[in-house]
């Protein structure tokens, strides 16, 4: 077993170092009771990708007083054919959204993160996975979303945050089908953006016991020039009794977003 | 779900998670969580592991109280002629497009059941009240330390806010406030779906969106310094039925004035192709004299469960805390003009 997680493990930092190297898995993962590749688990992205999904050197961040800790840790990048493809009326949105990162960012004020942005927090998500419906749910600000595999809701109602999933199984993979975005998440600490015409594309792949590979198609015709692409290992939390805790951060920004309309000391 | 919750949704949505009793594995399941009269020649259906397979969407709502009411006292079940009485009655006293109580009560009503989805039903069993044990149907008498806790926080809620601390969780959308641990029938949303995977059980509310993942590996609970607003919760198999143990919670917690020693027991066991009995015992010395019980029998829903982005609008929390503001400040500006 050891051996076999050491192989993962290094399959995983190979895929992480070249990440246009995209051929066919040779891994077969085991096999939920429907037979499908179980991808059941507690998964994590290492890396800086919330920071800044592009490649970026090491920078300051924004708050003084947290010194050392409150600084931005340099990245090789995610995205597979960057630069990201801006219109340029966009491209300067997500320059304005990074020069106002602070006051302009949901995450900031503990709103729902959307997809993929979710994924590549700096938090640990679970994937529950039964025949009929997967639930992906994230413990950052206790977010959730269920993935239909059965494809019984094939239309969202309503846009939201979390947008709305429809997944299929392509052999080893999990396909899953985002659309229905409110527009108003973004993509990272760096400003980086899209609209409410988001349609993503996500395949979930198995390349060890301990390690999925993650890619995404980003398709945005209102923001961007074409469809471009994320990609990134997840990791498989291994740690004694993992589990998702709280991290219910509204308490964390009530005074961020209310501090304004709290009453004054002495009156 | 349906036309509850934030947003107006057409109800010709399909359902996404469905099992049918016919997707059972036929196996034979033990007899003994059968032996309620409603479900004698019900199998429970099985996951392919051999678990009993609770999953699906199922909505708790009732119009049965909580409490016995106390023109019921006596009468823990009633005949279904009562039943219909009191629907009825209860029914017409909430209905929220009456306009025979003057201009307070027509605003106090501004939200009808294009929002409201109590139900419209009383609970399968028809017993009167939720509330199993004690058996005369109601909460056990607070301990001093309780009462004590519970007026100071009524006091709380009844001033204006300081901040959004002095608010409930649910209007600080920390919590959803049916959503539990315990669940109890609210105002809307009173719906929950149920993921199984031979590792866990994964209960996902409708209300503010919050899934409760559930270890089922015999796990103990978190250390006793890590508190948790839903607290902790462990499950365990005992036949037919899941047992699901939460402890760990923290202060204030979401319950009934309860104090952060909570610790709740849940029972899940499906009686009948439609009905996933739900039930509860409430243990809090240091709020309630006795431990005490409730009984839900929840039905099978279709759906699909809505994302509820509750923060992310929490228009209500600034308006209540700018209201506060505006009403100080007009006191401060008559004081002015009028020093007494």
């Amino acid at each position: 077993m050891i051996a076999i997680a050491r192989v993962a493990v290094a399959a995983a930092l190979l895929v992480a170092v070249k990440p246009a190297a995209c051929q066919a898995p040779a891994y077969k993962a085991p096999r939920t009771a429907d037979g499908k590749p179980n991808l059941n688990g507690i998964w994590q992205v290492l890396g800086s990708a919330h920071w800044d999904i592009e490649g970026h050197a090491a920078r300051p961040g924004p708050v003084v007083a947290l010194g050392a800790v409150g600084a931005v840790p340099a990245g090789l990048g995610v995205v597979e054919d960057g630069p990201i493809p801006y219109q340029p009326w966009a491209a300067a949105k997500k320059k304005e959204n990074a020069e106002n990162w602070l006051t302009a960012d949901p995450e900031i004020k503990c709103y729902l993160p959307g997809v993929p942005r979710a994924t590549y927090l700096p938090f640990p998500f679970q994937i529950v996975q039964t025949p009929k419906s997967i639930l992906m749910t994230y413990e950052f600000a206790s977010a959730s979303r269920i993935i239909n595999t059965d494809n019984a809701v094939t239309e969202s109602p309503i846009d939201t945050w979390m947008g709305h999933s429809r997944g299929r199984w392509e052999g080893e993979t999990l396909v899953v089908d985002v659309t229905s975005f409110n527009g108003q998440t973004w993509l990272d600490r760096a400003g980086n953006f899209h609209s409410d015409s988001l349609r993503v594309v996500e395949r979930y792949t198995a390349i060890g016991a301990n390690a999925l590979r993650y890619e995404v198609t980003l398709e945005d015709p209102t923001v961007f020039t074409r469809p471009w692409k994320l990609s990134m290992p997840l990791y498989r939390r291994l740690d004694r009794n993992a589990q998702l805790l709280e991290f219910k951060c509204v308490e964390f920004v009530e005074e961020l977003v209310y501090g304004h309309l709290r009453k004054k000391a002495g009156k | 779900m349906k036309r509850s919750g934030m947003c107006h949704f057409p109800l010709a949505v399909i359902a996404i998670v469905c099992l049918t009793p016919g997707s059972a594995h036929g196996q034979t399941t033990k007899a003994a969580a059968n032996s309620r009269p409603a479900a004698k020649k019900w199998t429970a259906p099985r996951t392919p592991w051999g678990a009993p397979d609770l999953q699906g969407i199922w909505d708790f709502a009732t119009i049965t109280p909580m409490e016995r009411p106390t023109d019921l006292a006596g009468k823990a079940v009633l005949t279904d002629q009562e039943a219909a009485e009191f629907e009825k009655t209860t029914l017409e006293r909430r209905n929220p497009d009456r306009r025979d109580g003057g201009a307070a009560a027509d605003v106090g009503r501004a939200y009808n059941y294009v929002w409201w989805d109590y139900g419209t039903r009383v609970i399968g069993t028809r017993r009167s009240s939720l509330i199993v044990d004690p058996p005369d149907g109601k909460i056990p008498p607070l301990t001093p330390e309780g009462r004590k806790r519970g007026e100071a926080r009524a006091a709380l809620l009844r001033g204006p806010a300081a901040g959004p601390e002095d608010r409930n969780l649910w209007e600080r959308c920390i919590l959803g406030g049916n959503a539990g641990p315990p669940m109890t029938p609210g105002a809307y949303n009173n719906n929950v779906q149920l993921f199984q995977t031979p590792e866990s059980v994964v209960l996902l509310n409708e209300m503010i969106n919050d899934a409760r993942i559930v270890p089922l590996d015999g796990r103990p609970h978190l250390a006793s310094n890590v508190r948790q607003w839903r607290g902790d919760s462990r499950g365990r198999w005992e036949g037919n039925t899941l047992v699901v143990d939460t402890t760990n919670f923290r202060d204030p917690t979401n319950f009934r004035g309860a104090s952060s020693s909570l610790h709740v027991v849940e029972r899940f066991t499906r009686v009948d192709a439609g009905t996933l009995l739900y039930e509860f015992t409430i243990d809090d010395p240091k709020t309630w004299t006795r431990p005490w019980s409730a009984a839900i029998p929840m039905k099978k829903t279709e759906g699909p469960i809505y994302e509820y982005a509750c923060h992310e609008g929490n228009y209500g929390m600034v308006n209540l805390l700018a209201g506060a503001r505006a009403e100080e400040k007009a006191a401060e500006e008559a004081a002015k003009k009028d020093p007494r």
